[in-house]
């Protein structure tokens, strides 16, 4: 089986990008938030 | 900064009515007002980098702009990472439409609008979306002349046409030069001016201002991902279409919020989020329901609403029932806040609300009423049978539940 270096990769640490990444973290994943400017997004 | 334009027009125009004097001049200091929102800002960073920092066992917070390499990678600027699933949460910026000499001039956006160290003298808005409206009304507050050129006949076209005109009517009696149906053909400098010239009624005018905000409509944030390499498709404006499961065309990359275009509302991407973190970690298969979606625009009165319009319903064929009531009532004339009306727009046949339409103050807050009324299919007995408080605002929305019937 095909391993990553994460379960879940989420782009971008804006509204939407913040409470996914908690909740895939809850759920039990390895979660990278990757974010390229202030997190909070617009 | 809502709030400062608030205070200063309560101050600069009001406080006489509520038997307040106020002896020499009233100032708007943008500064002042900057720092203060720039605190907020802080300390909202603050509690969000906690929180993260909180989860770093699990959570792997990384600074990079991210593009996919393909469906399992993503190059982050200084490393390469590989993913089993992605949602993608990268939102939108504001369009910049084809209008000639829009590159010849600086323009103003929502975010350098508010990095201003003085208030400009005079300020043309293009767009009459909800950012355009809510930017024009603080301007015009902050003691900027204001012209707010919107494209459609209706400002906020996709609320209810009556309240959204009422709210225009409004702005122009705050002083707000209001032009609907005005398409923009032209932007130039003039001196230290800019002049932006629009098509209204097959006339053509030139509006002059020190400064021009463009608020036309929303983009996907989606040109630089490399979306393609990773077998993603993207749709009209660079929005990513999904499924009602928030999907995308590649089964283990997912979209959420702005990114995927519809409502752009920040809690509709906090709504997504935890739903595609579901589907994508525990393939859930759970669906998002956006028909009870709350809206405002921050104007004053504020407008805001759920569901239908009546012109909706109706085009759906369904025989409607609608109770309407103006502002009024012991609060609002206590508080002195007198315009606006509340709308409910009910299915004939068994009494379900089918949308609740406020331009009234705190219409924000109002609204949620309708909302949890609304939620499995409530019907208007909910507000109109239920027990409220007086002297409070929200027996407005009682009144227009009962008017329904
Ligand atoms: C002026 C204005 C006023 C608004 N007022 C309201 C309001 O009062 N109420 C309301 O509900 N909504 C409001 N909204 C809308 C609200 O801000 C958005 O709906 C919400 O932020 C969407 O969340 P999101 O996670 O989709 O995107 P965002 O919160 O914008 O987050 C996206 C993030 O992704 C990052 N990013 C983008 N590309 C990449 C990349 N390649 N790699 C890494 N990171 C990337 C961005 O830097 C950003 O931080 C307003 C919007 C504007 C412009």
């Amino acid at each position: 089986m095909q391993t990553y270096d994460y379960d879940l990769l989420v782009i971008g640490a804006g509204q939407g990008g913040l409470p996914a990444a908690h909740m895939g973290a809850n759920l039990g994943a390895r979660v990278a938030l990757i974010e390229s400017a202030k997190v909070g997004g617009t | 900064m809502l709030r400062s334009a608030e205070v200063m027009h309560l101050v600069a125009r009001r406080a006489a009515e509520f038997g307040v004097e106020v002896d020499g001049r009233t100032r708007f200091r943008m500064k002042a007002a900057v720092a203060r929102k720039d605190d907020i800002v802080r300390g909202i960073h603050r509690s969000i980098h906690s929180a993260l920092e909180g989860r770093s066992e699990r959570i792997d917070f990384l600074r990079g702009e991210a593009r996919f390499l393909n469906d399992h990678e993503v190059d982050t600027g200084d490393q390469r990472l590989s993913f089993e699933n992605a949602i993608v949460a990268t939102g939108a910026r504001r369009a910049v439409p084809p209008i000639p000499g829009l590159d010849s001039i600086d323009t103003l956006d929502n975010r350098s609008a508010l990095l201003l160290d003085e208030v400009p003298e005079s300020l043309v808005v293009i767009g009459g979306g909800y950012v355009g409206i809510e930017f024009a009304q603080m301007y015009a507050r902050f003691g900027s002349r204001v012209t707010l050129l919107g494209r459609n006949e209706q400002l906020a076209p996709s609320e209810d046409t009556e309240l959204a005109d009422l709210l225009a009517d409004y702005l122009r009696e705050d002083g707000i030069d209001v032009r609907t149906g005005a398409s923009v053909t032209a932007v130039r400098a003039d001196g230290t001016s800019k002049v932006v010239s629009a098509q209204i009624a097959d006339e053509s005018h030139d509006f002059q201002a020190k400064a021009v905000l463009l608020a036309a409509g929303r983009v996907g944030n989606t040109d630089r991902l490399e979306l393609a390499s990773a077998g993603v498709t993207t749709g009209k404006k660079g929005f990513i279409e999904v499924d009602e499961q928030l999907r995308t065309s590649q089964p283990h990359i997912w979209a959420i919020g702005d990114v995927k275009g519809g409502w752009m509302f920040t809690h509709v991407a906090t709504y997504d989020g935890p739903i595609a973190a579901l589907n994508a970690v525990k393939h859930h298969g759970k669906s998002t329901d956006y028909r009870i979606v709350p809206r405002t625009v921050f104007s004053d009165p504020t407008l805001a609403s759920v569901g239908l319009t009546e012109a909706e319903a109706r085009d759906q064929g369904i025989d409607v029932t609608v109770g309407s009531v103006p502002v009024n009532g012991a609060r609002a004339k206590a508080i002195g806040e007198r315009r606006g009306k509340l709308k409910a727009v009910v299915d004939s046949t068994n009494g379900e609300i089918l949308g609740f339409h406020i331009l009234a103050p705190h219409g924000d807050d109002l609204v949620h009423e309708a909302v949890a009324a609304m939620q499995s299919g409530g019907t208007i007995d909910r507000i109109s049978k239920s027990i409220h408080v007086h002297p409070t605002l929200s027996e407005m929305v009682k009144a227009a539940a009962r008017a329904a019937k």
